[in-house]
């Protein structure tokens, strides 16, 4: 998947504006990432990409390009 | 608790809970015919179980329609039944917001329709014996709620209302039907569901269960005080066994 694809599955899962992510994003100022986000975050990169994090994983990453990381070779310029 | 002579169907038998029951079965002297969709851990399952009754049927359930017509082709080769466990079941961590028709009609699937179309195949003649029973797999989560499980909630709090209608229903034939409702048992699935949330939160669950999460075998010795002689005069009931977890 393209990244800018991912930013706007991201937006879904946070609800937020289309075209209000490019990147350098704090998923902590975003109001809608609580505990129901990241489940929600989990269950998308599962069913589109078929991969599993863990709630321990993501809660070490602090931005979308933590996340973008997260999921390496998975997400293409 | 006595189950010499008696063949009893365990579907999910590749699962930790079901492979468990089967196990237990088989210790208490029951031929288990082990289903499941999985051929390979279906002959990991079999070596486990003590005695050399027991069959093995790798079947998909999701293909509904065929249970009751498979039921019969399999009680015709080796006899007919005098239990059915249904522990198959599909777990799904969905908030709403990414829920799909799709996954959720899967769900629903093979822990609802399969449920009531295994009873459908249980009851036609010369599938199972006078005195039957059937046991389904239910969750406290079919009893109370939680985030996220708004799907898997419905179709176990579907299983526990479906108990109760089908023992109605099958009351006149000499079946029982009954469910069982766990909390947090330590399986595949539920490391899987414990994967999604963080050290801190896990521990918020277990806390939540005042005798701490449960193991397989605790399951299994409901089911079996269900499928046996210890439960004739119970029907249409769904025994909770969740280490305190709804008593709150």
């Amino acid at each position: 998947m393209k990244k800018s694809e991912f930013y706007r599955e991201l937006e879904e899962v946070l609800e937020a504006d289309s075209g209000s992510i490019s990147g350098d994003e704090v998923l902590a100022d975003f109001d809608a990432w609580d505990s129901l986000a990241v489940l929600t975050f989990i269950a998308m990169v599962d069913e589109k990409f078929e991969v599993t994090l863990t709630a321990s994983k993501l809660a070490l990453v602090k931005t979308v390009t933590d996340l973008v990381a997260l999921l390496g070779d998975k997400i293409t310029v | 608790m006595e189950l010499s002579g008696r063949r009893i169907l365990v579907t999910g038998a590749s699962s930790r809970i079901g492979r468990e029951t089967t196990i237990l079965l088989s210790l208490l002297g029951a031929s288990v015919i082990v289903v499941g969709r999985n051929a390979e851990q279906l002959g990991i399952t079999l070596l486990s179980l003590e005695g050399n009754l027991h069959h093995v049927y790798a079947f998909d359930l999701s293909n509904v329609d065929e249970i009751p017509r498979w039921m019969k082709d399999v009680t015709y080769a080796i006899g007919p039944l005098h239990g059915l466990v249904h522990s198959a079941g599909v777990q799904c961590t969905r908030p709403l917001r990414i829920m799909s028709s799709e996954s959720l009609e899967e769900l629903m699937r093979v822990n609802v329709t399969a449920a009531i179309f295994l009873a459908k195949g249980f009851r036609q003649k010369g599938v199972s014996v006078a005195g039957g029973s059937i046991v389904y797999l239910s969750s406290v989560m079919g009893l109370v709620g939680q985030s996220a499980q708004s799907a898997y909630s419905a179709s176990k709090g579907a299983l526990v209302t479906l108990t109760k209608s089908l023992a109605l229903e099958l009351s006149g034939e000499n079946i029982r039907v009954n469910s069982v409702a766990p909390a947090m048992v330590r399986t595949e699935m539920s490391k899987k569901m414990l994967q999604l949330l963080t050290p801190e939160q896990i521990i918020q669950i277990e806390a939540m269960h005042p005798l701490g999460f449960g193991q397989p075998r605790d399951v299994a010795n409901a089911i079996a005080f269900l499928l046996a002689d210890t439960g004739k005069w119970i029907t249409g009931t769904s025994l909770v066994v969740d280490g305190g977890y709804t008593s709150r």
